[in-house]
């Protein structure tokens, strides 16, 4: 596996239509501009991954959207397995298990010290009795040690970035703002690790990453390839920055404004 | 399958000084000869796969192109040993579930910080931070004799896994709870399975991971075959099997250690497609 989605994650980019890439990202900004104002009366609004599938998503998009937010093993296990990675890549942990336990000992020490690192996360794992805490453990220590696993570190040029979700404010309204999430950033691609069942909404769900990238990028520049993995099954998908991935992002971010539940028009 | 005789069983409680440490015959078994790792055929897992695609496409022509994704399981696949709604989540919980679940938070517990204080009171507590709502509720609901019954039964599986699960070097990556999924037909067939640990570093066309099954009841061989089917879907999943299984029994400290070869992958594919052209059959 770690060959197999390592070379995803090197391999070169297409060549991408300069103009027709501009004329789509145009066509994007405007149709979000549209959206900030139409919604601007009714409070904020962010729209990510996890929203695009709830729409999106058939069966797997209704369990999703229907479950209300709570930290559980299940929950926590991205935070604290990234933490645990992104100290695996910089050389501080020479396991995930060591990652993982080092950041369940941070968080209990910012929580003493009332530090304001400590997050929300940070203050349920705090009131936890130790057997819930190995637990939470456990659970992260096999999210990061399957991330850990499944990619050659060293042939990336550059350290990847590990863990850092990006946003996008809109210019037109305070009240709209979209997120990219991905897992492991490199300089020319995107990492996002899935969970559930394979979807129809992924593709729309990746593209909402690239349209993030491509939104805060300067100058229209194209931004890097996003790959889907599942480390259920294996399984990968690729979504490559084409001018048809803008508009099935910007429409996905519409249809979840609307809070439609309609198959995406963009064959993308 | 080698065998390792069951250790003398210790007395429910804390374990005593003598303890720590244990299941270094476990380890030993475990690690075999680190030079002598198999190498598979690049192309097994691939004939492995088409030939249960074949079996799930006509599972879904009988059922329908439009039918939900038909989500299998060992137990549905293999039969079920007495264990009854393996998720859990029903109304239907019967006692080897119950106890099956608490024991298998315990089994993580141990494998991640090495030590069980309370052994009812730590199962609970690890289940109630993860998706275990349903055995809290039926525990809560227990009279305080039954409730009893059931501290004393999983204190007893809890001495067995402080004597014989030995503590792993962080080195050794052990994880526990690896869910592995096969998609076939689309994904409207869905073959999956937990594994309860594995250790080992994924090695490119190298079979170097070892997979351990924790067996709370049920009869040996269905938990042995278990241990197949998910050697069979690590190698979908990776192209590579495990290269070795174990699998212990909490309730007696039997355990046996065994290689992963090729028969035992065509064996149990052989089964569920078989098994799938049942399914096809009936549906037709």
């Amino acid at each position: 596996m770690s060959d197999r989605l390592t070379g995803e994650l090197v391999a070169p980019l297409p060549a991408v239509d300069a103009a027709s890439w501009l004329a789509a990202l145009a066509d994007a900004k405007s149709m979000l501009a549209n959206l900030a104002v139409r919604r601007g009366a009714t409070g904020p609004f962010r729209v990510t991954d996890h929203d695009v599938r709830a729409t999106l998503g058939g069966e797997a998009g209704d369990r999703a959207g229907r479950e209300p937010f709570a930290w559980s093993t299940r929950t926590a296990r991205r935070s604290l397995g990234l933490a645990a990675v992104r100290m695996l890549v910089a050389g501080r942990a020479r396991s995930p298990v060591e990652g993982v336990q080092a950041r369940l000992a941070e968080s209990s020490l910012w929580v003493r010290e009332g530090s304001s690192s400590a997050s929300q996360l940070d203050r349920w794992l705090a009131g936890l009795p130790s057997a819930a805490l190995a637990a939470v453990g456990a659970e992260a220590v096999t999210w990061a040690t399957r991330l850990w696993c499944a990619l050659d570190w060293s042939a990336f040029a550059a350290p990847p970035v590990v863990g850092r979700d990006r946003w996008w404010d809109s210019p037109h309204s305070a009240l709209l703002a979209l997120r990219g999430r991905a897992d492991v950033r490199t300089a020319r691609s995107h990492l996002v690790v899935l969970s559930g069942p394979r979807r129809t909404s992924v593709r729309a769900e990746l593209a909402l990453v690239i349209l993030v990238e491509s939104l805060r990028a300067r100058g229209g520049a194209v931004p890097g390839r996003v790959v889907g993995w599942w480390p259920d099954s294996g399984q990968v998908v690729r979504v490559d920055p084409e001018p048809a991935v803008l508009t099935l992002g910007a429409e996905a971010v519409a249809l979840v404004l609307a809070g439609a539940r309609a198959p995406v028009r963009s064959a993308a | 399958m080698v065998l390792v005789a069951p250790r003398i069983r210790h007395p429910a409680g804390p374990p005593g000084p003598a303890d720590r440490g244990a299941g270094s015959d476990v380890l030993a078994l475990l690690r075999g000869d680190t030079s002598a790792r198999p190498r598979f055929d690049p192309g097994l897992a691939g004939g492995l796969r088409a030939w249960l695609e074949d079996a799930a496409y006509e599972v879904v022509a009988a059922r329908g192109e439009h039918a939900p994704a038909l989500f299998l399981g060992p137990r549905q696949l293999l039969g079920s040993p007495s264990e009854r709604n393996e998720q859990g989540g029903g109304e239907h919980l019967s006692g080897e579930v119950v106890l099956s679940r608490l024991v298998h938070a315990l089994f993580r517990q141990l494998v991640h910080t090495g030590e069980i204080d309370d052994p009812l009171g730590d199962a609970l507590e690890a289940l109630r931070a993860g998706d275990g709502e349903a055995v809290l509720r039926h525990v809560e609901s227990l009279p305080s004799s039954s409730r009893s019954a059931l501290a004393e039964a999983v204190a007893s599986h809890a001495a067995t896994l402080r004597s014989q699960v030995p503590r792993f070097a962080p080195g050794w990556m052990p994880r526990t709870d690896d869910r592995v999924a096969t998609p076939l037909a689309g994904g409207r067939v869905v073959l999956h399975g937990v594994f309860d640990l594995i250790v080992g570093l994924p090695q490119p066309g190298t079979a170097s991971l070892c997979a351990l099954g924790l067996a709370t009841g049920g009869p040996w061989a269905w938990h042995r075959r278990s241990l197949h089917y998910l050697a069979l879907l690590e190698t979908l999943r990776s192209s590579t099997p495990p290269f070795r299984l174990a699998l212990l029994e909490s309730t007696t400290g039997r355990c046996g250690v065994e290689d992963v070869r090729e028969e035992h992958l065509r064996a149990i594919a052989s089964h569920i497609a078989a098994w799938l052209t049942r399914q096809a059959a009936a549906n037709e």
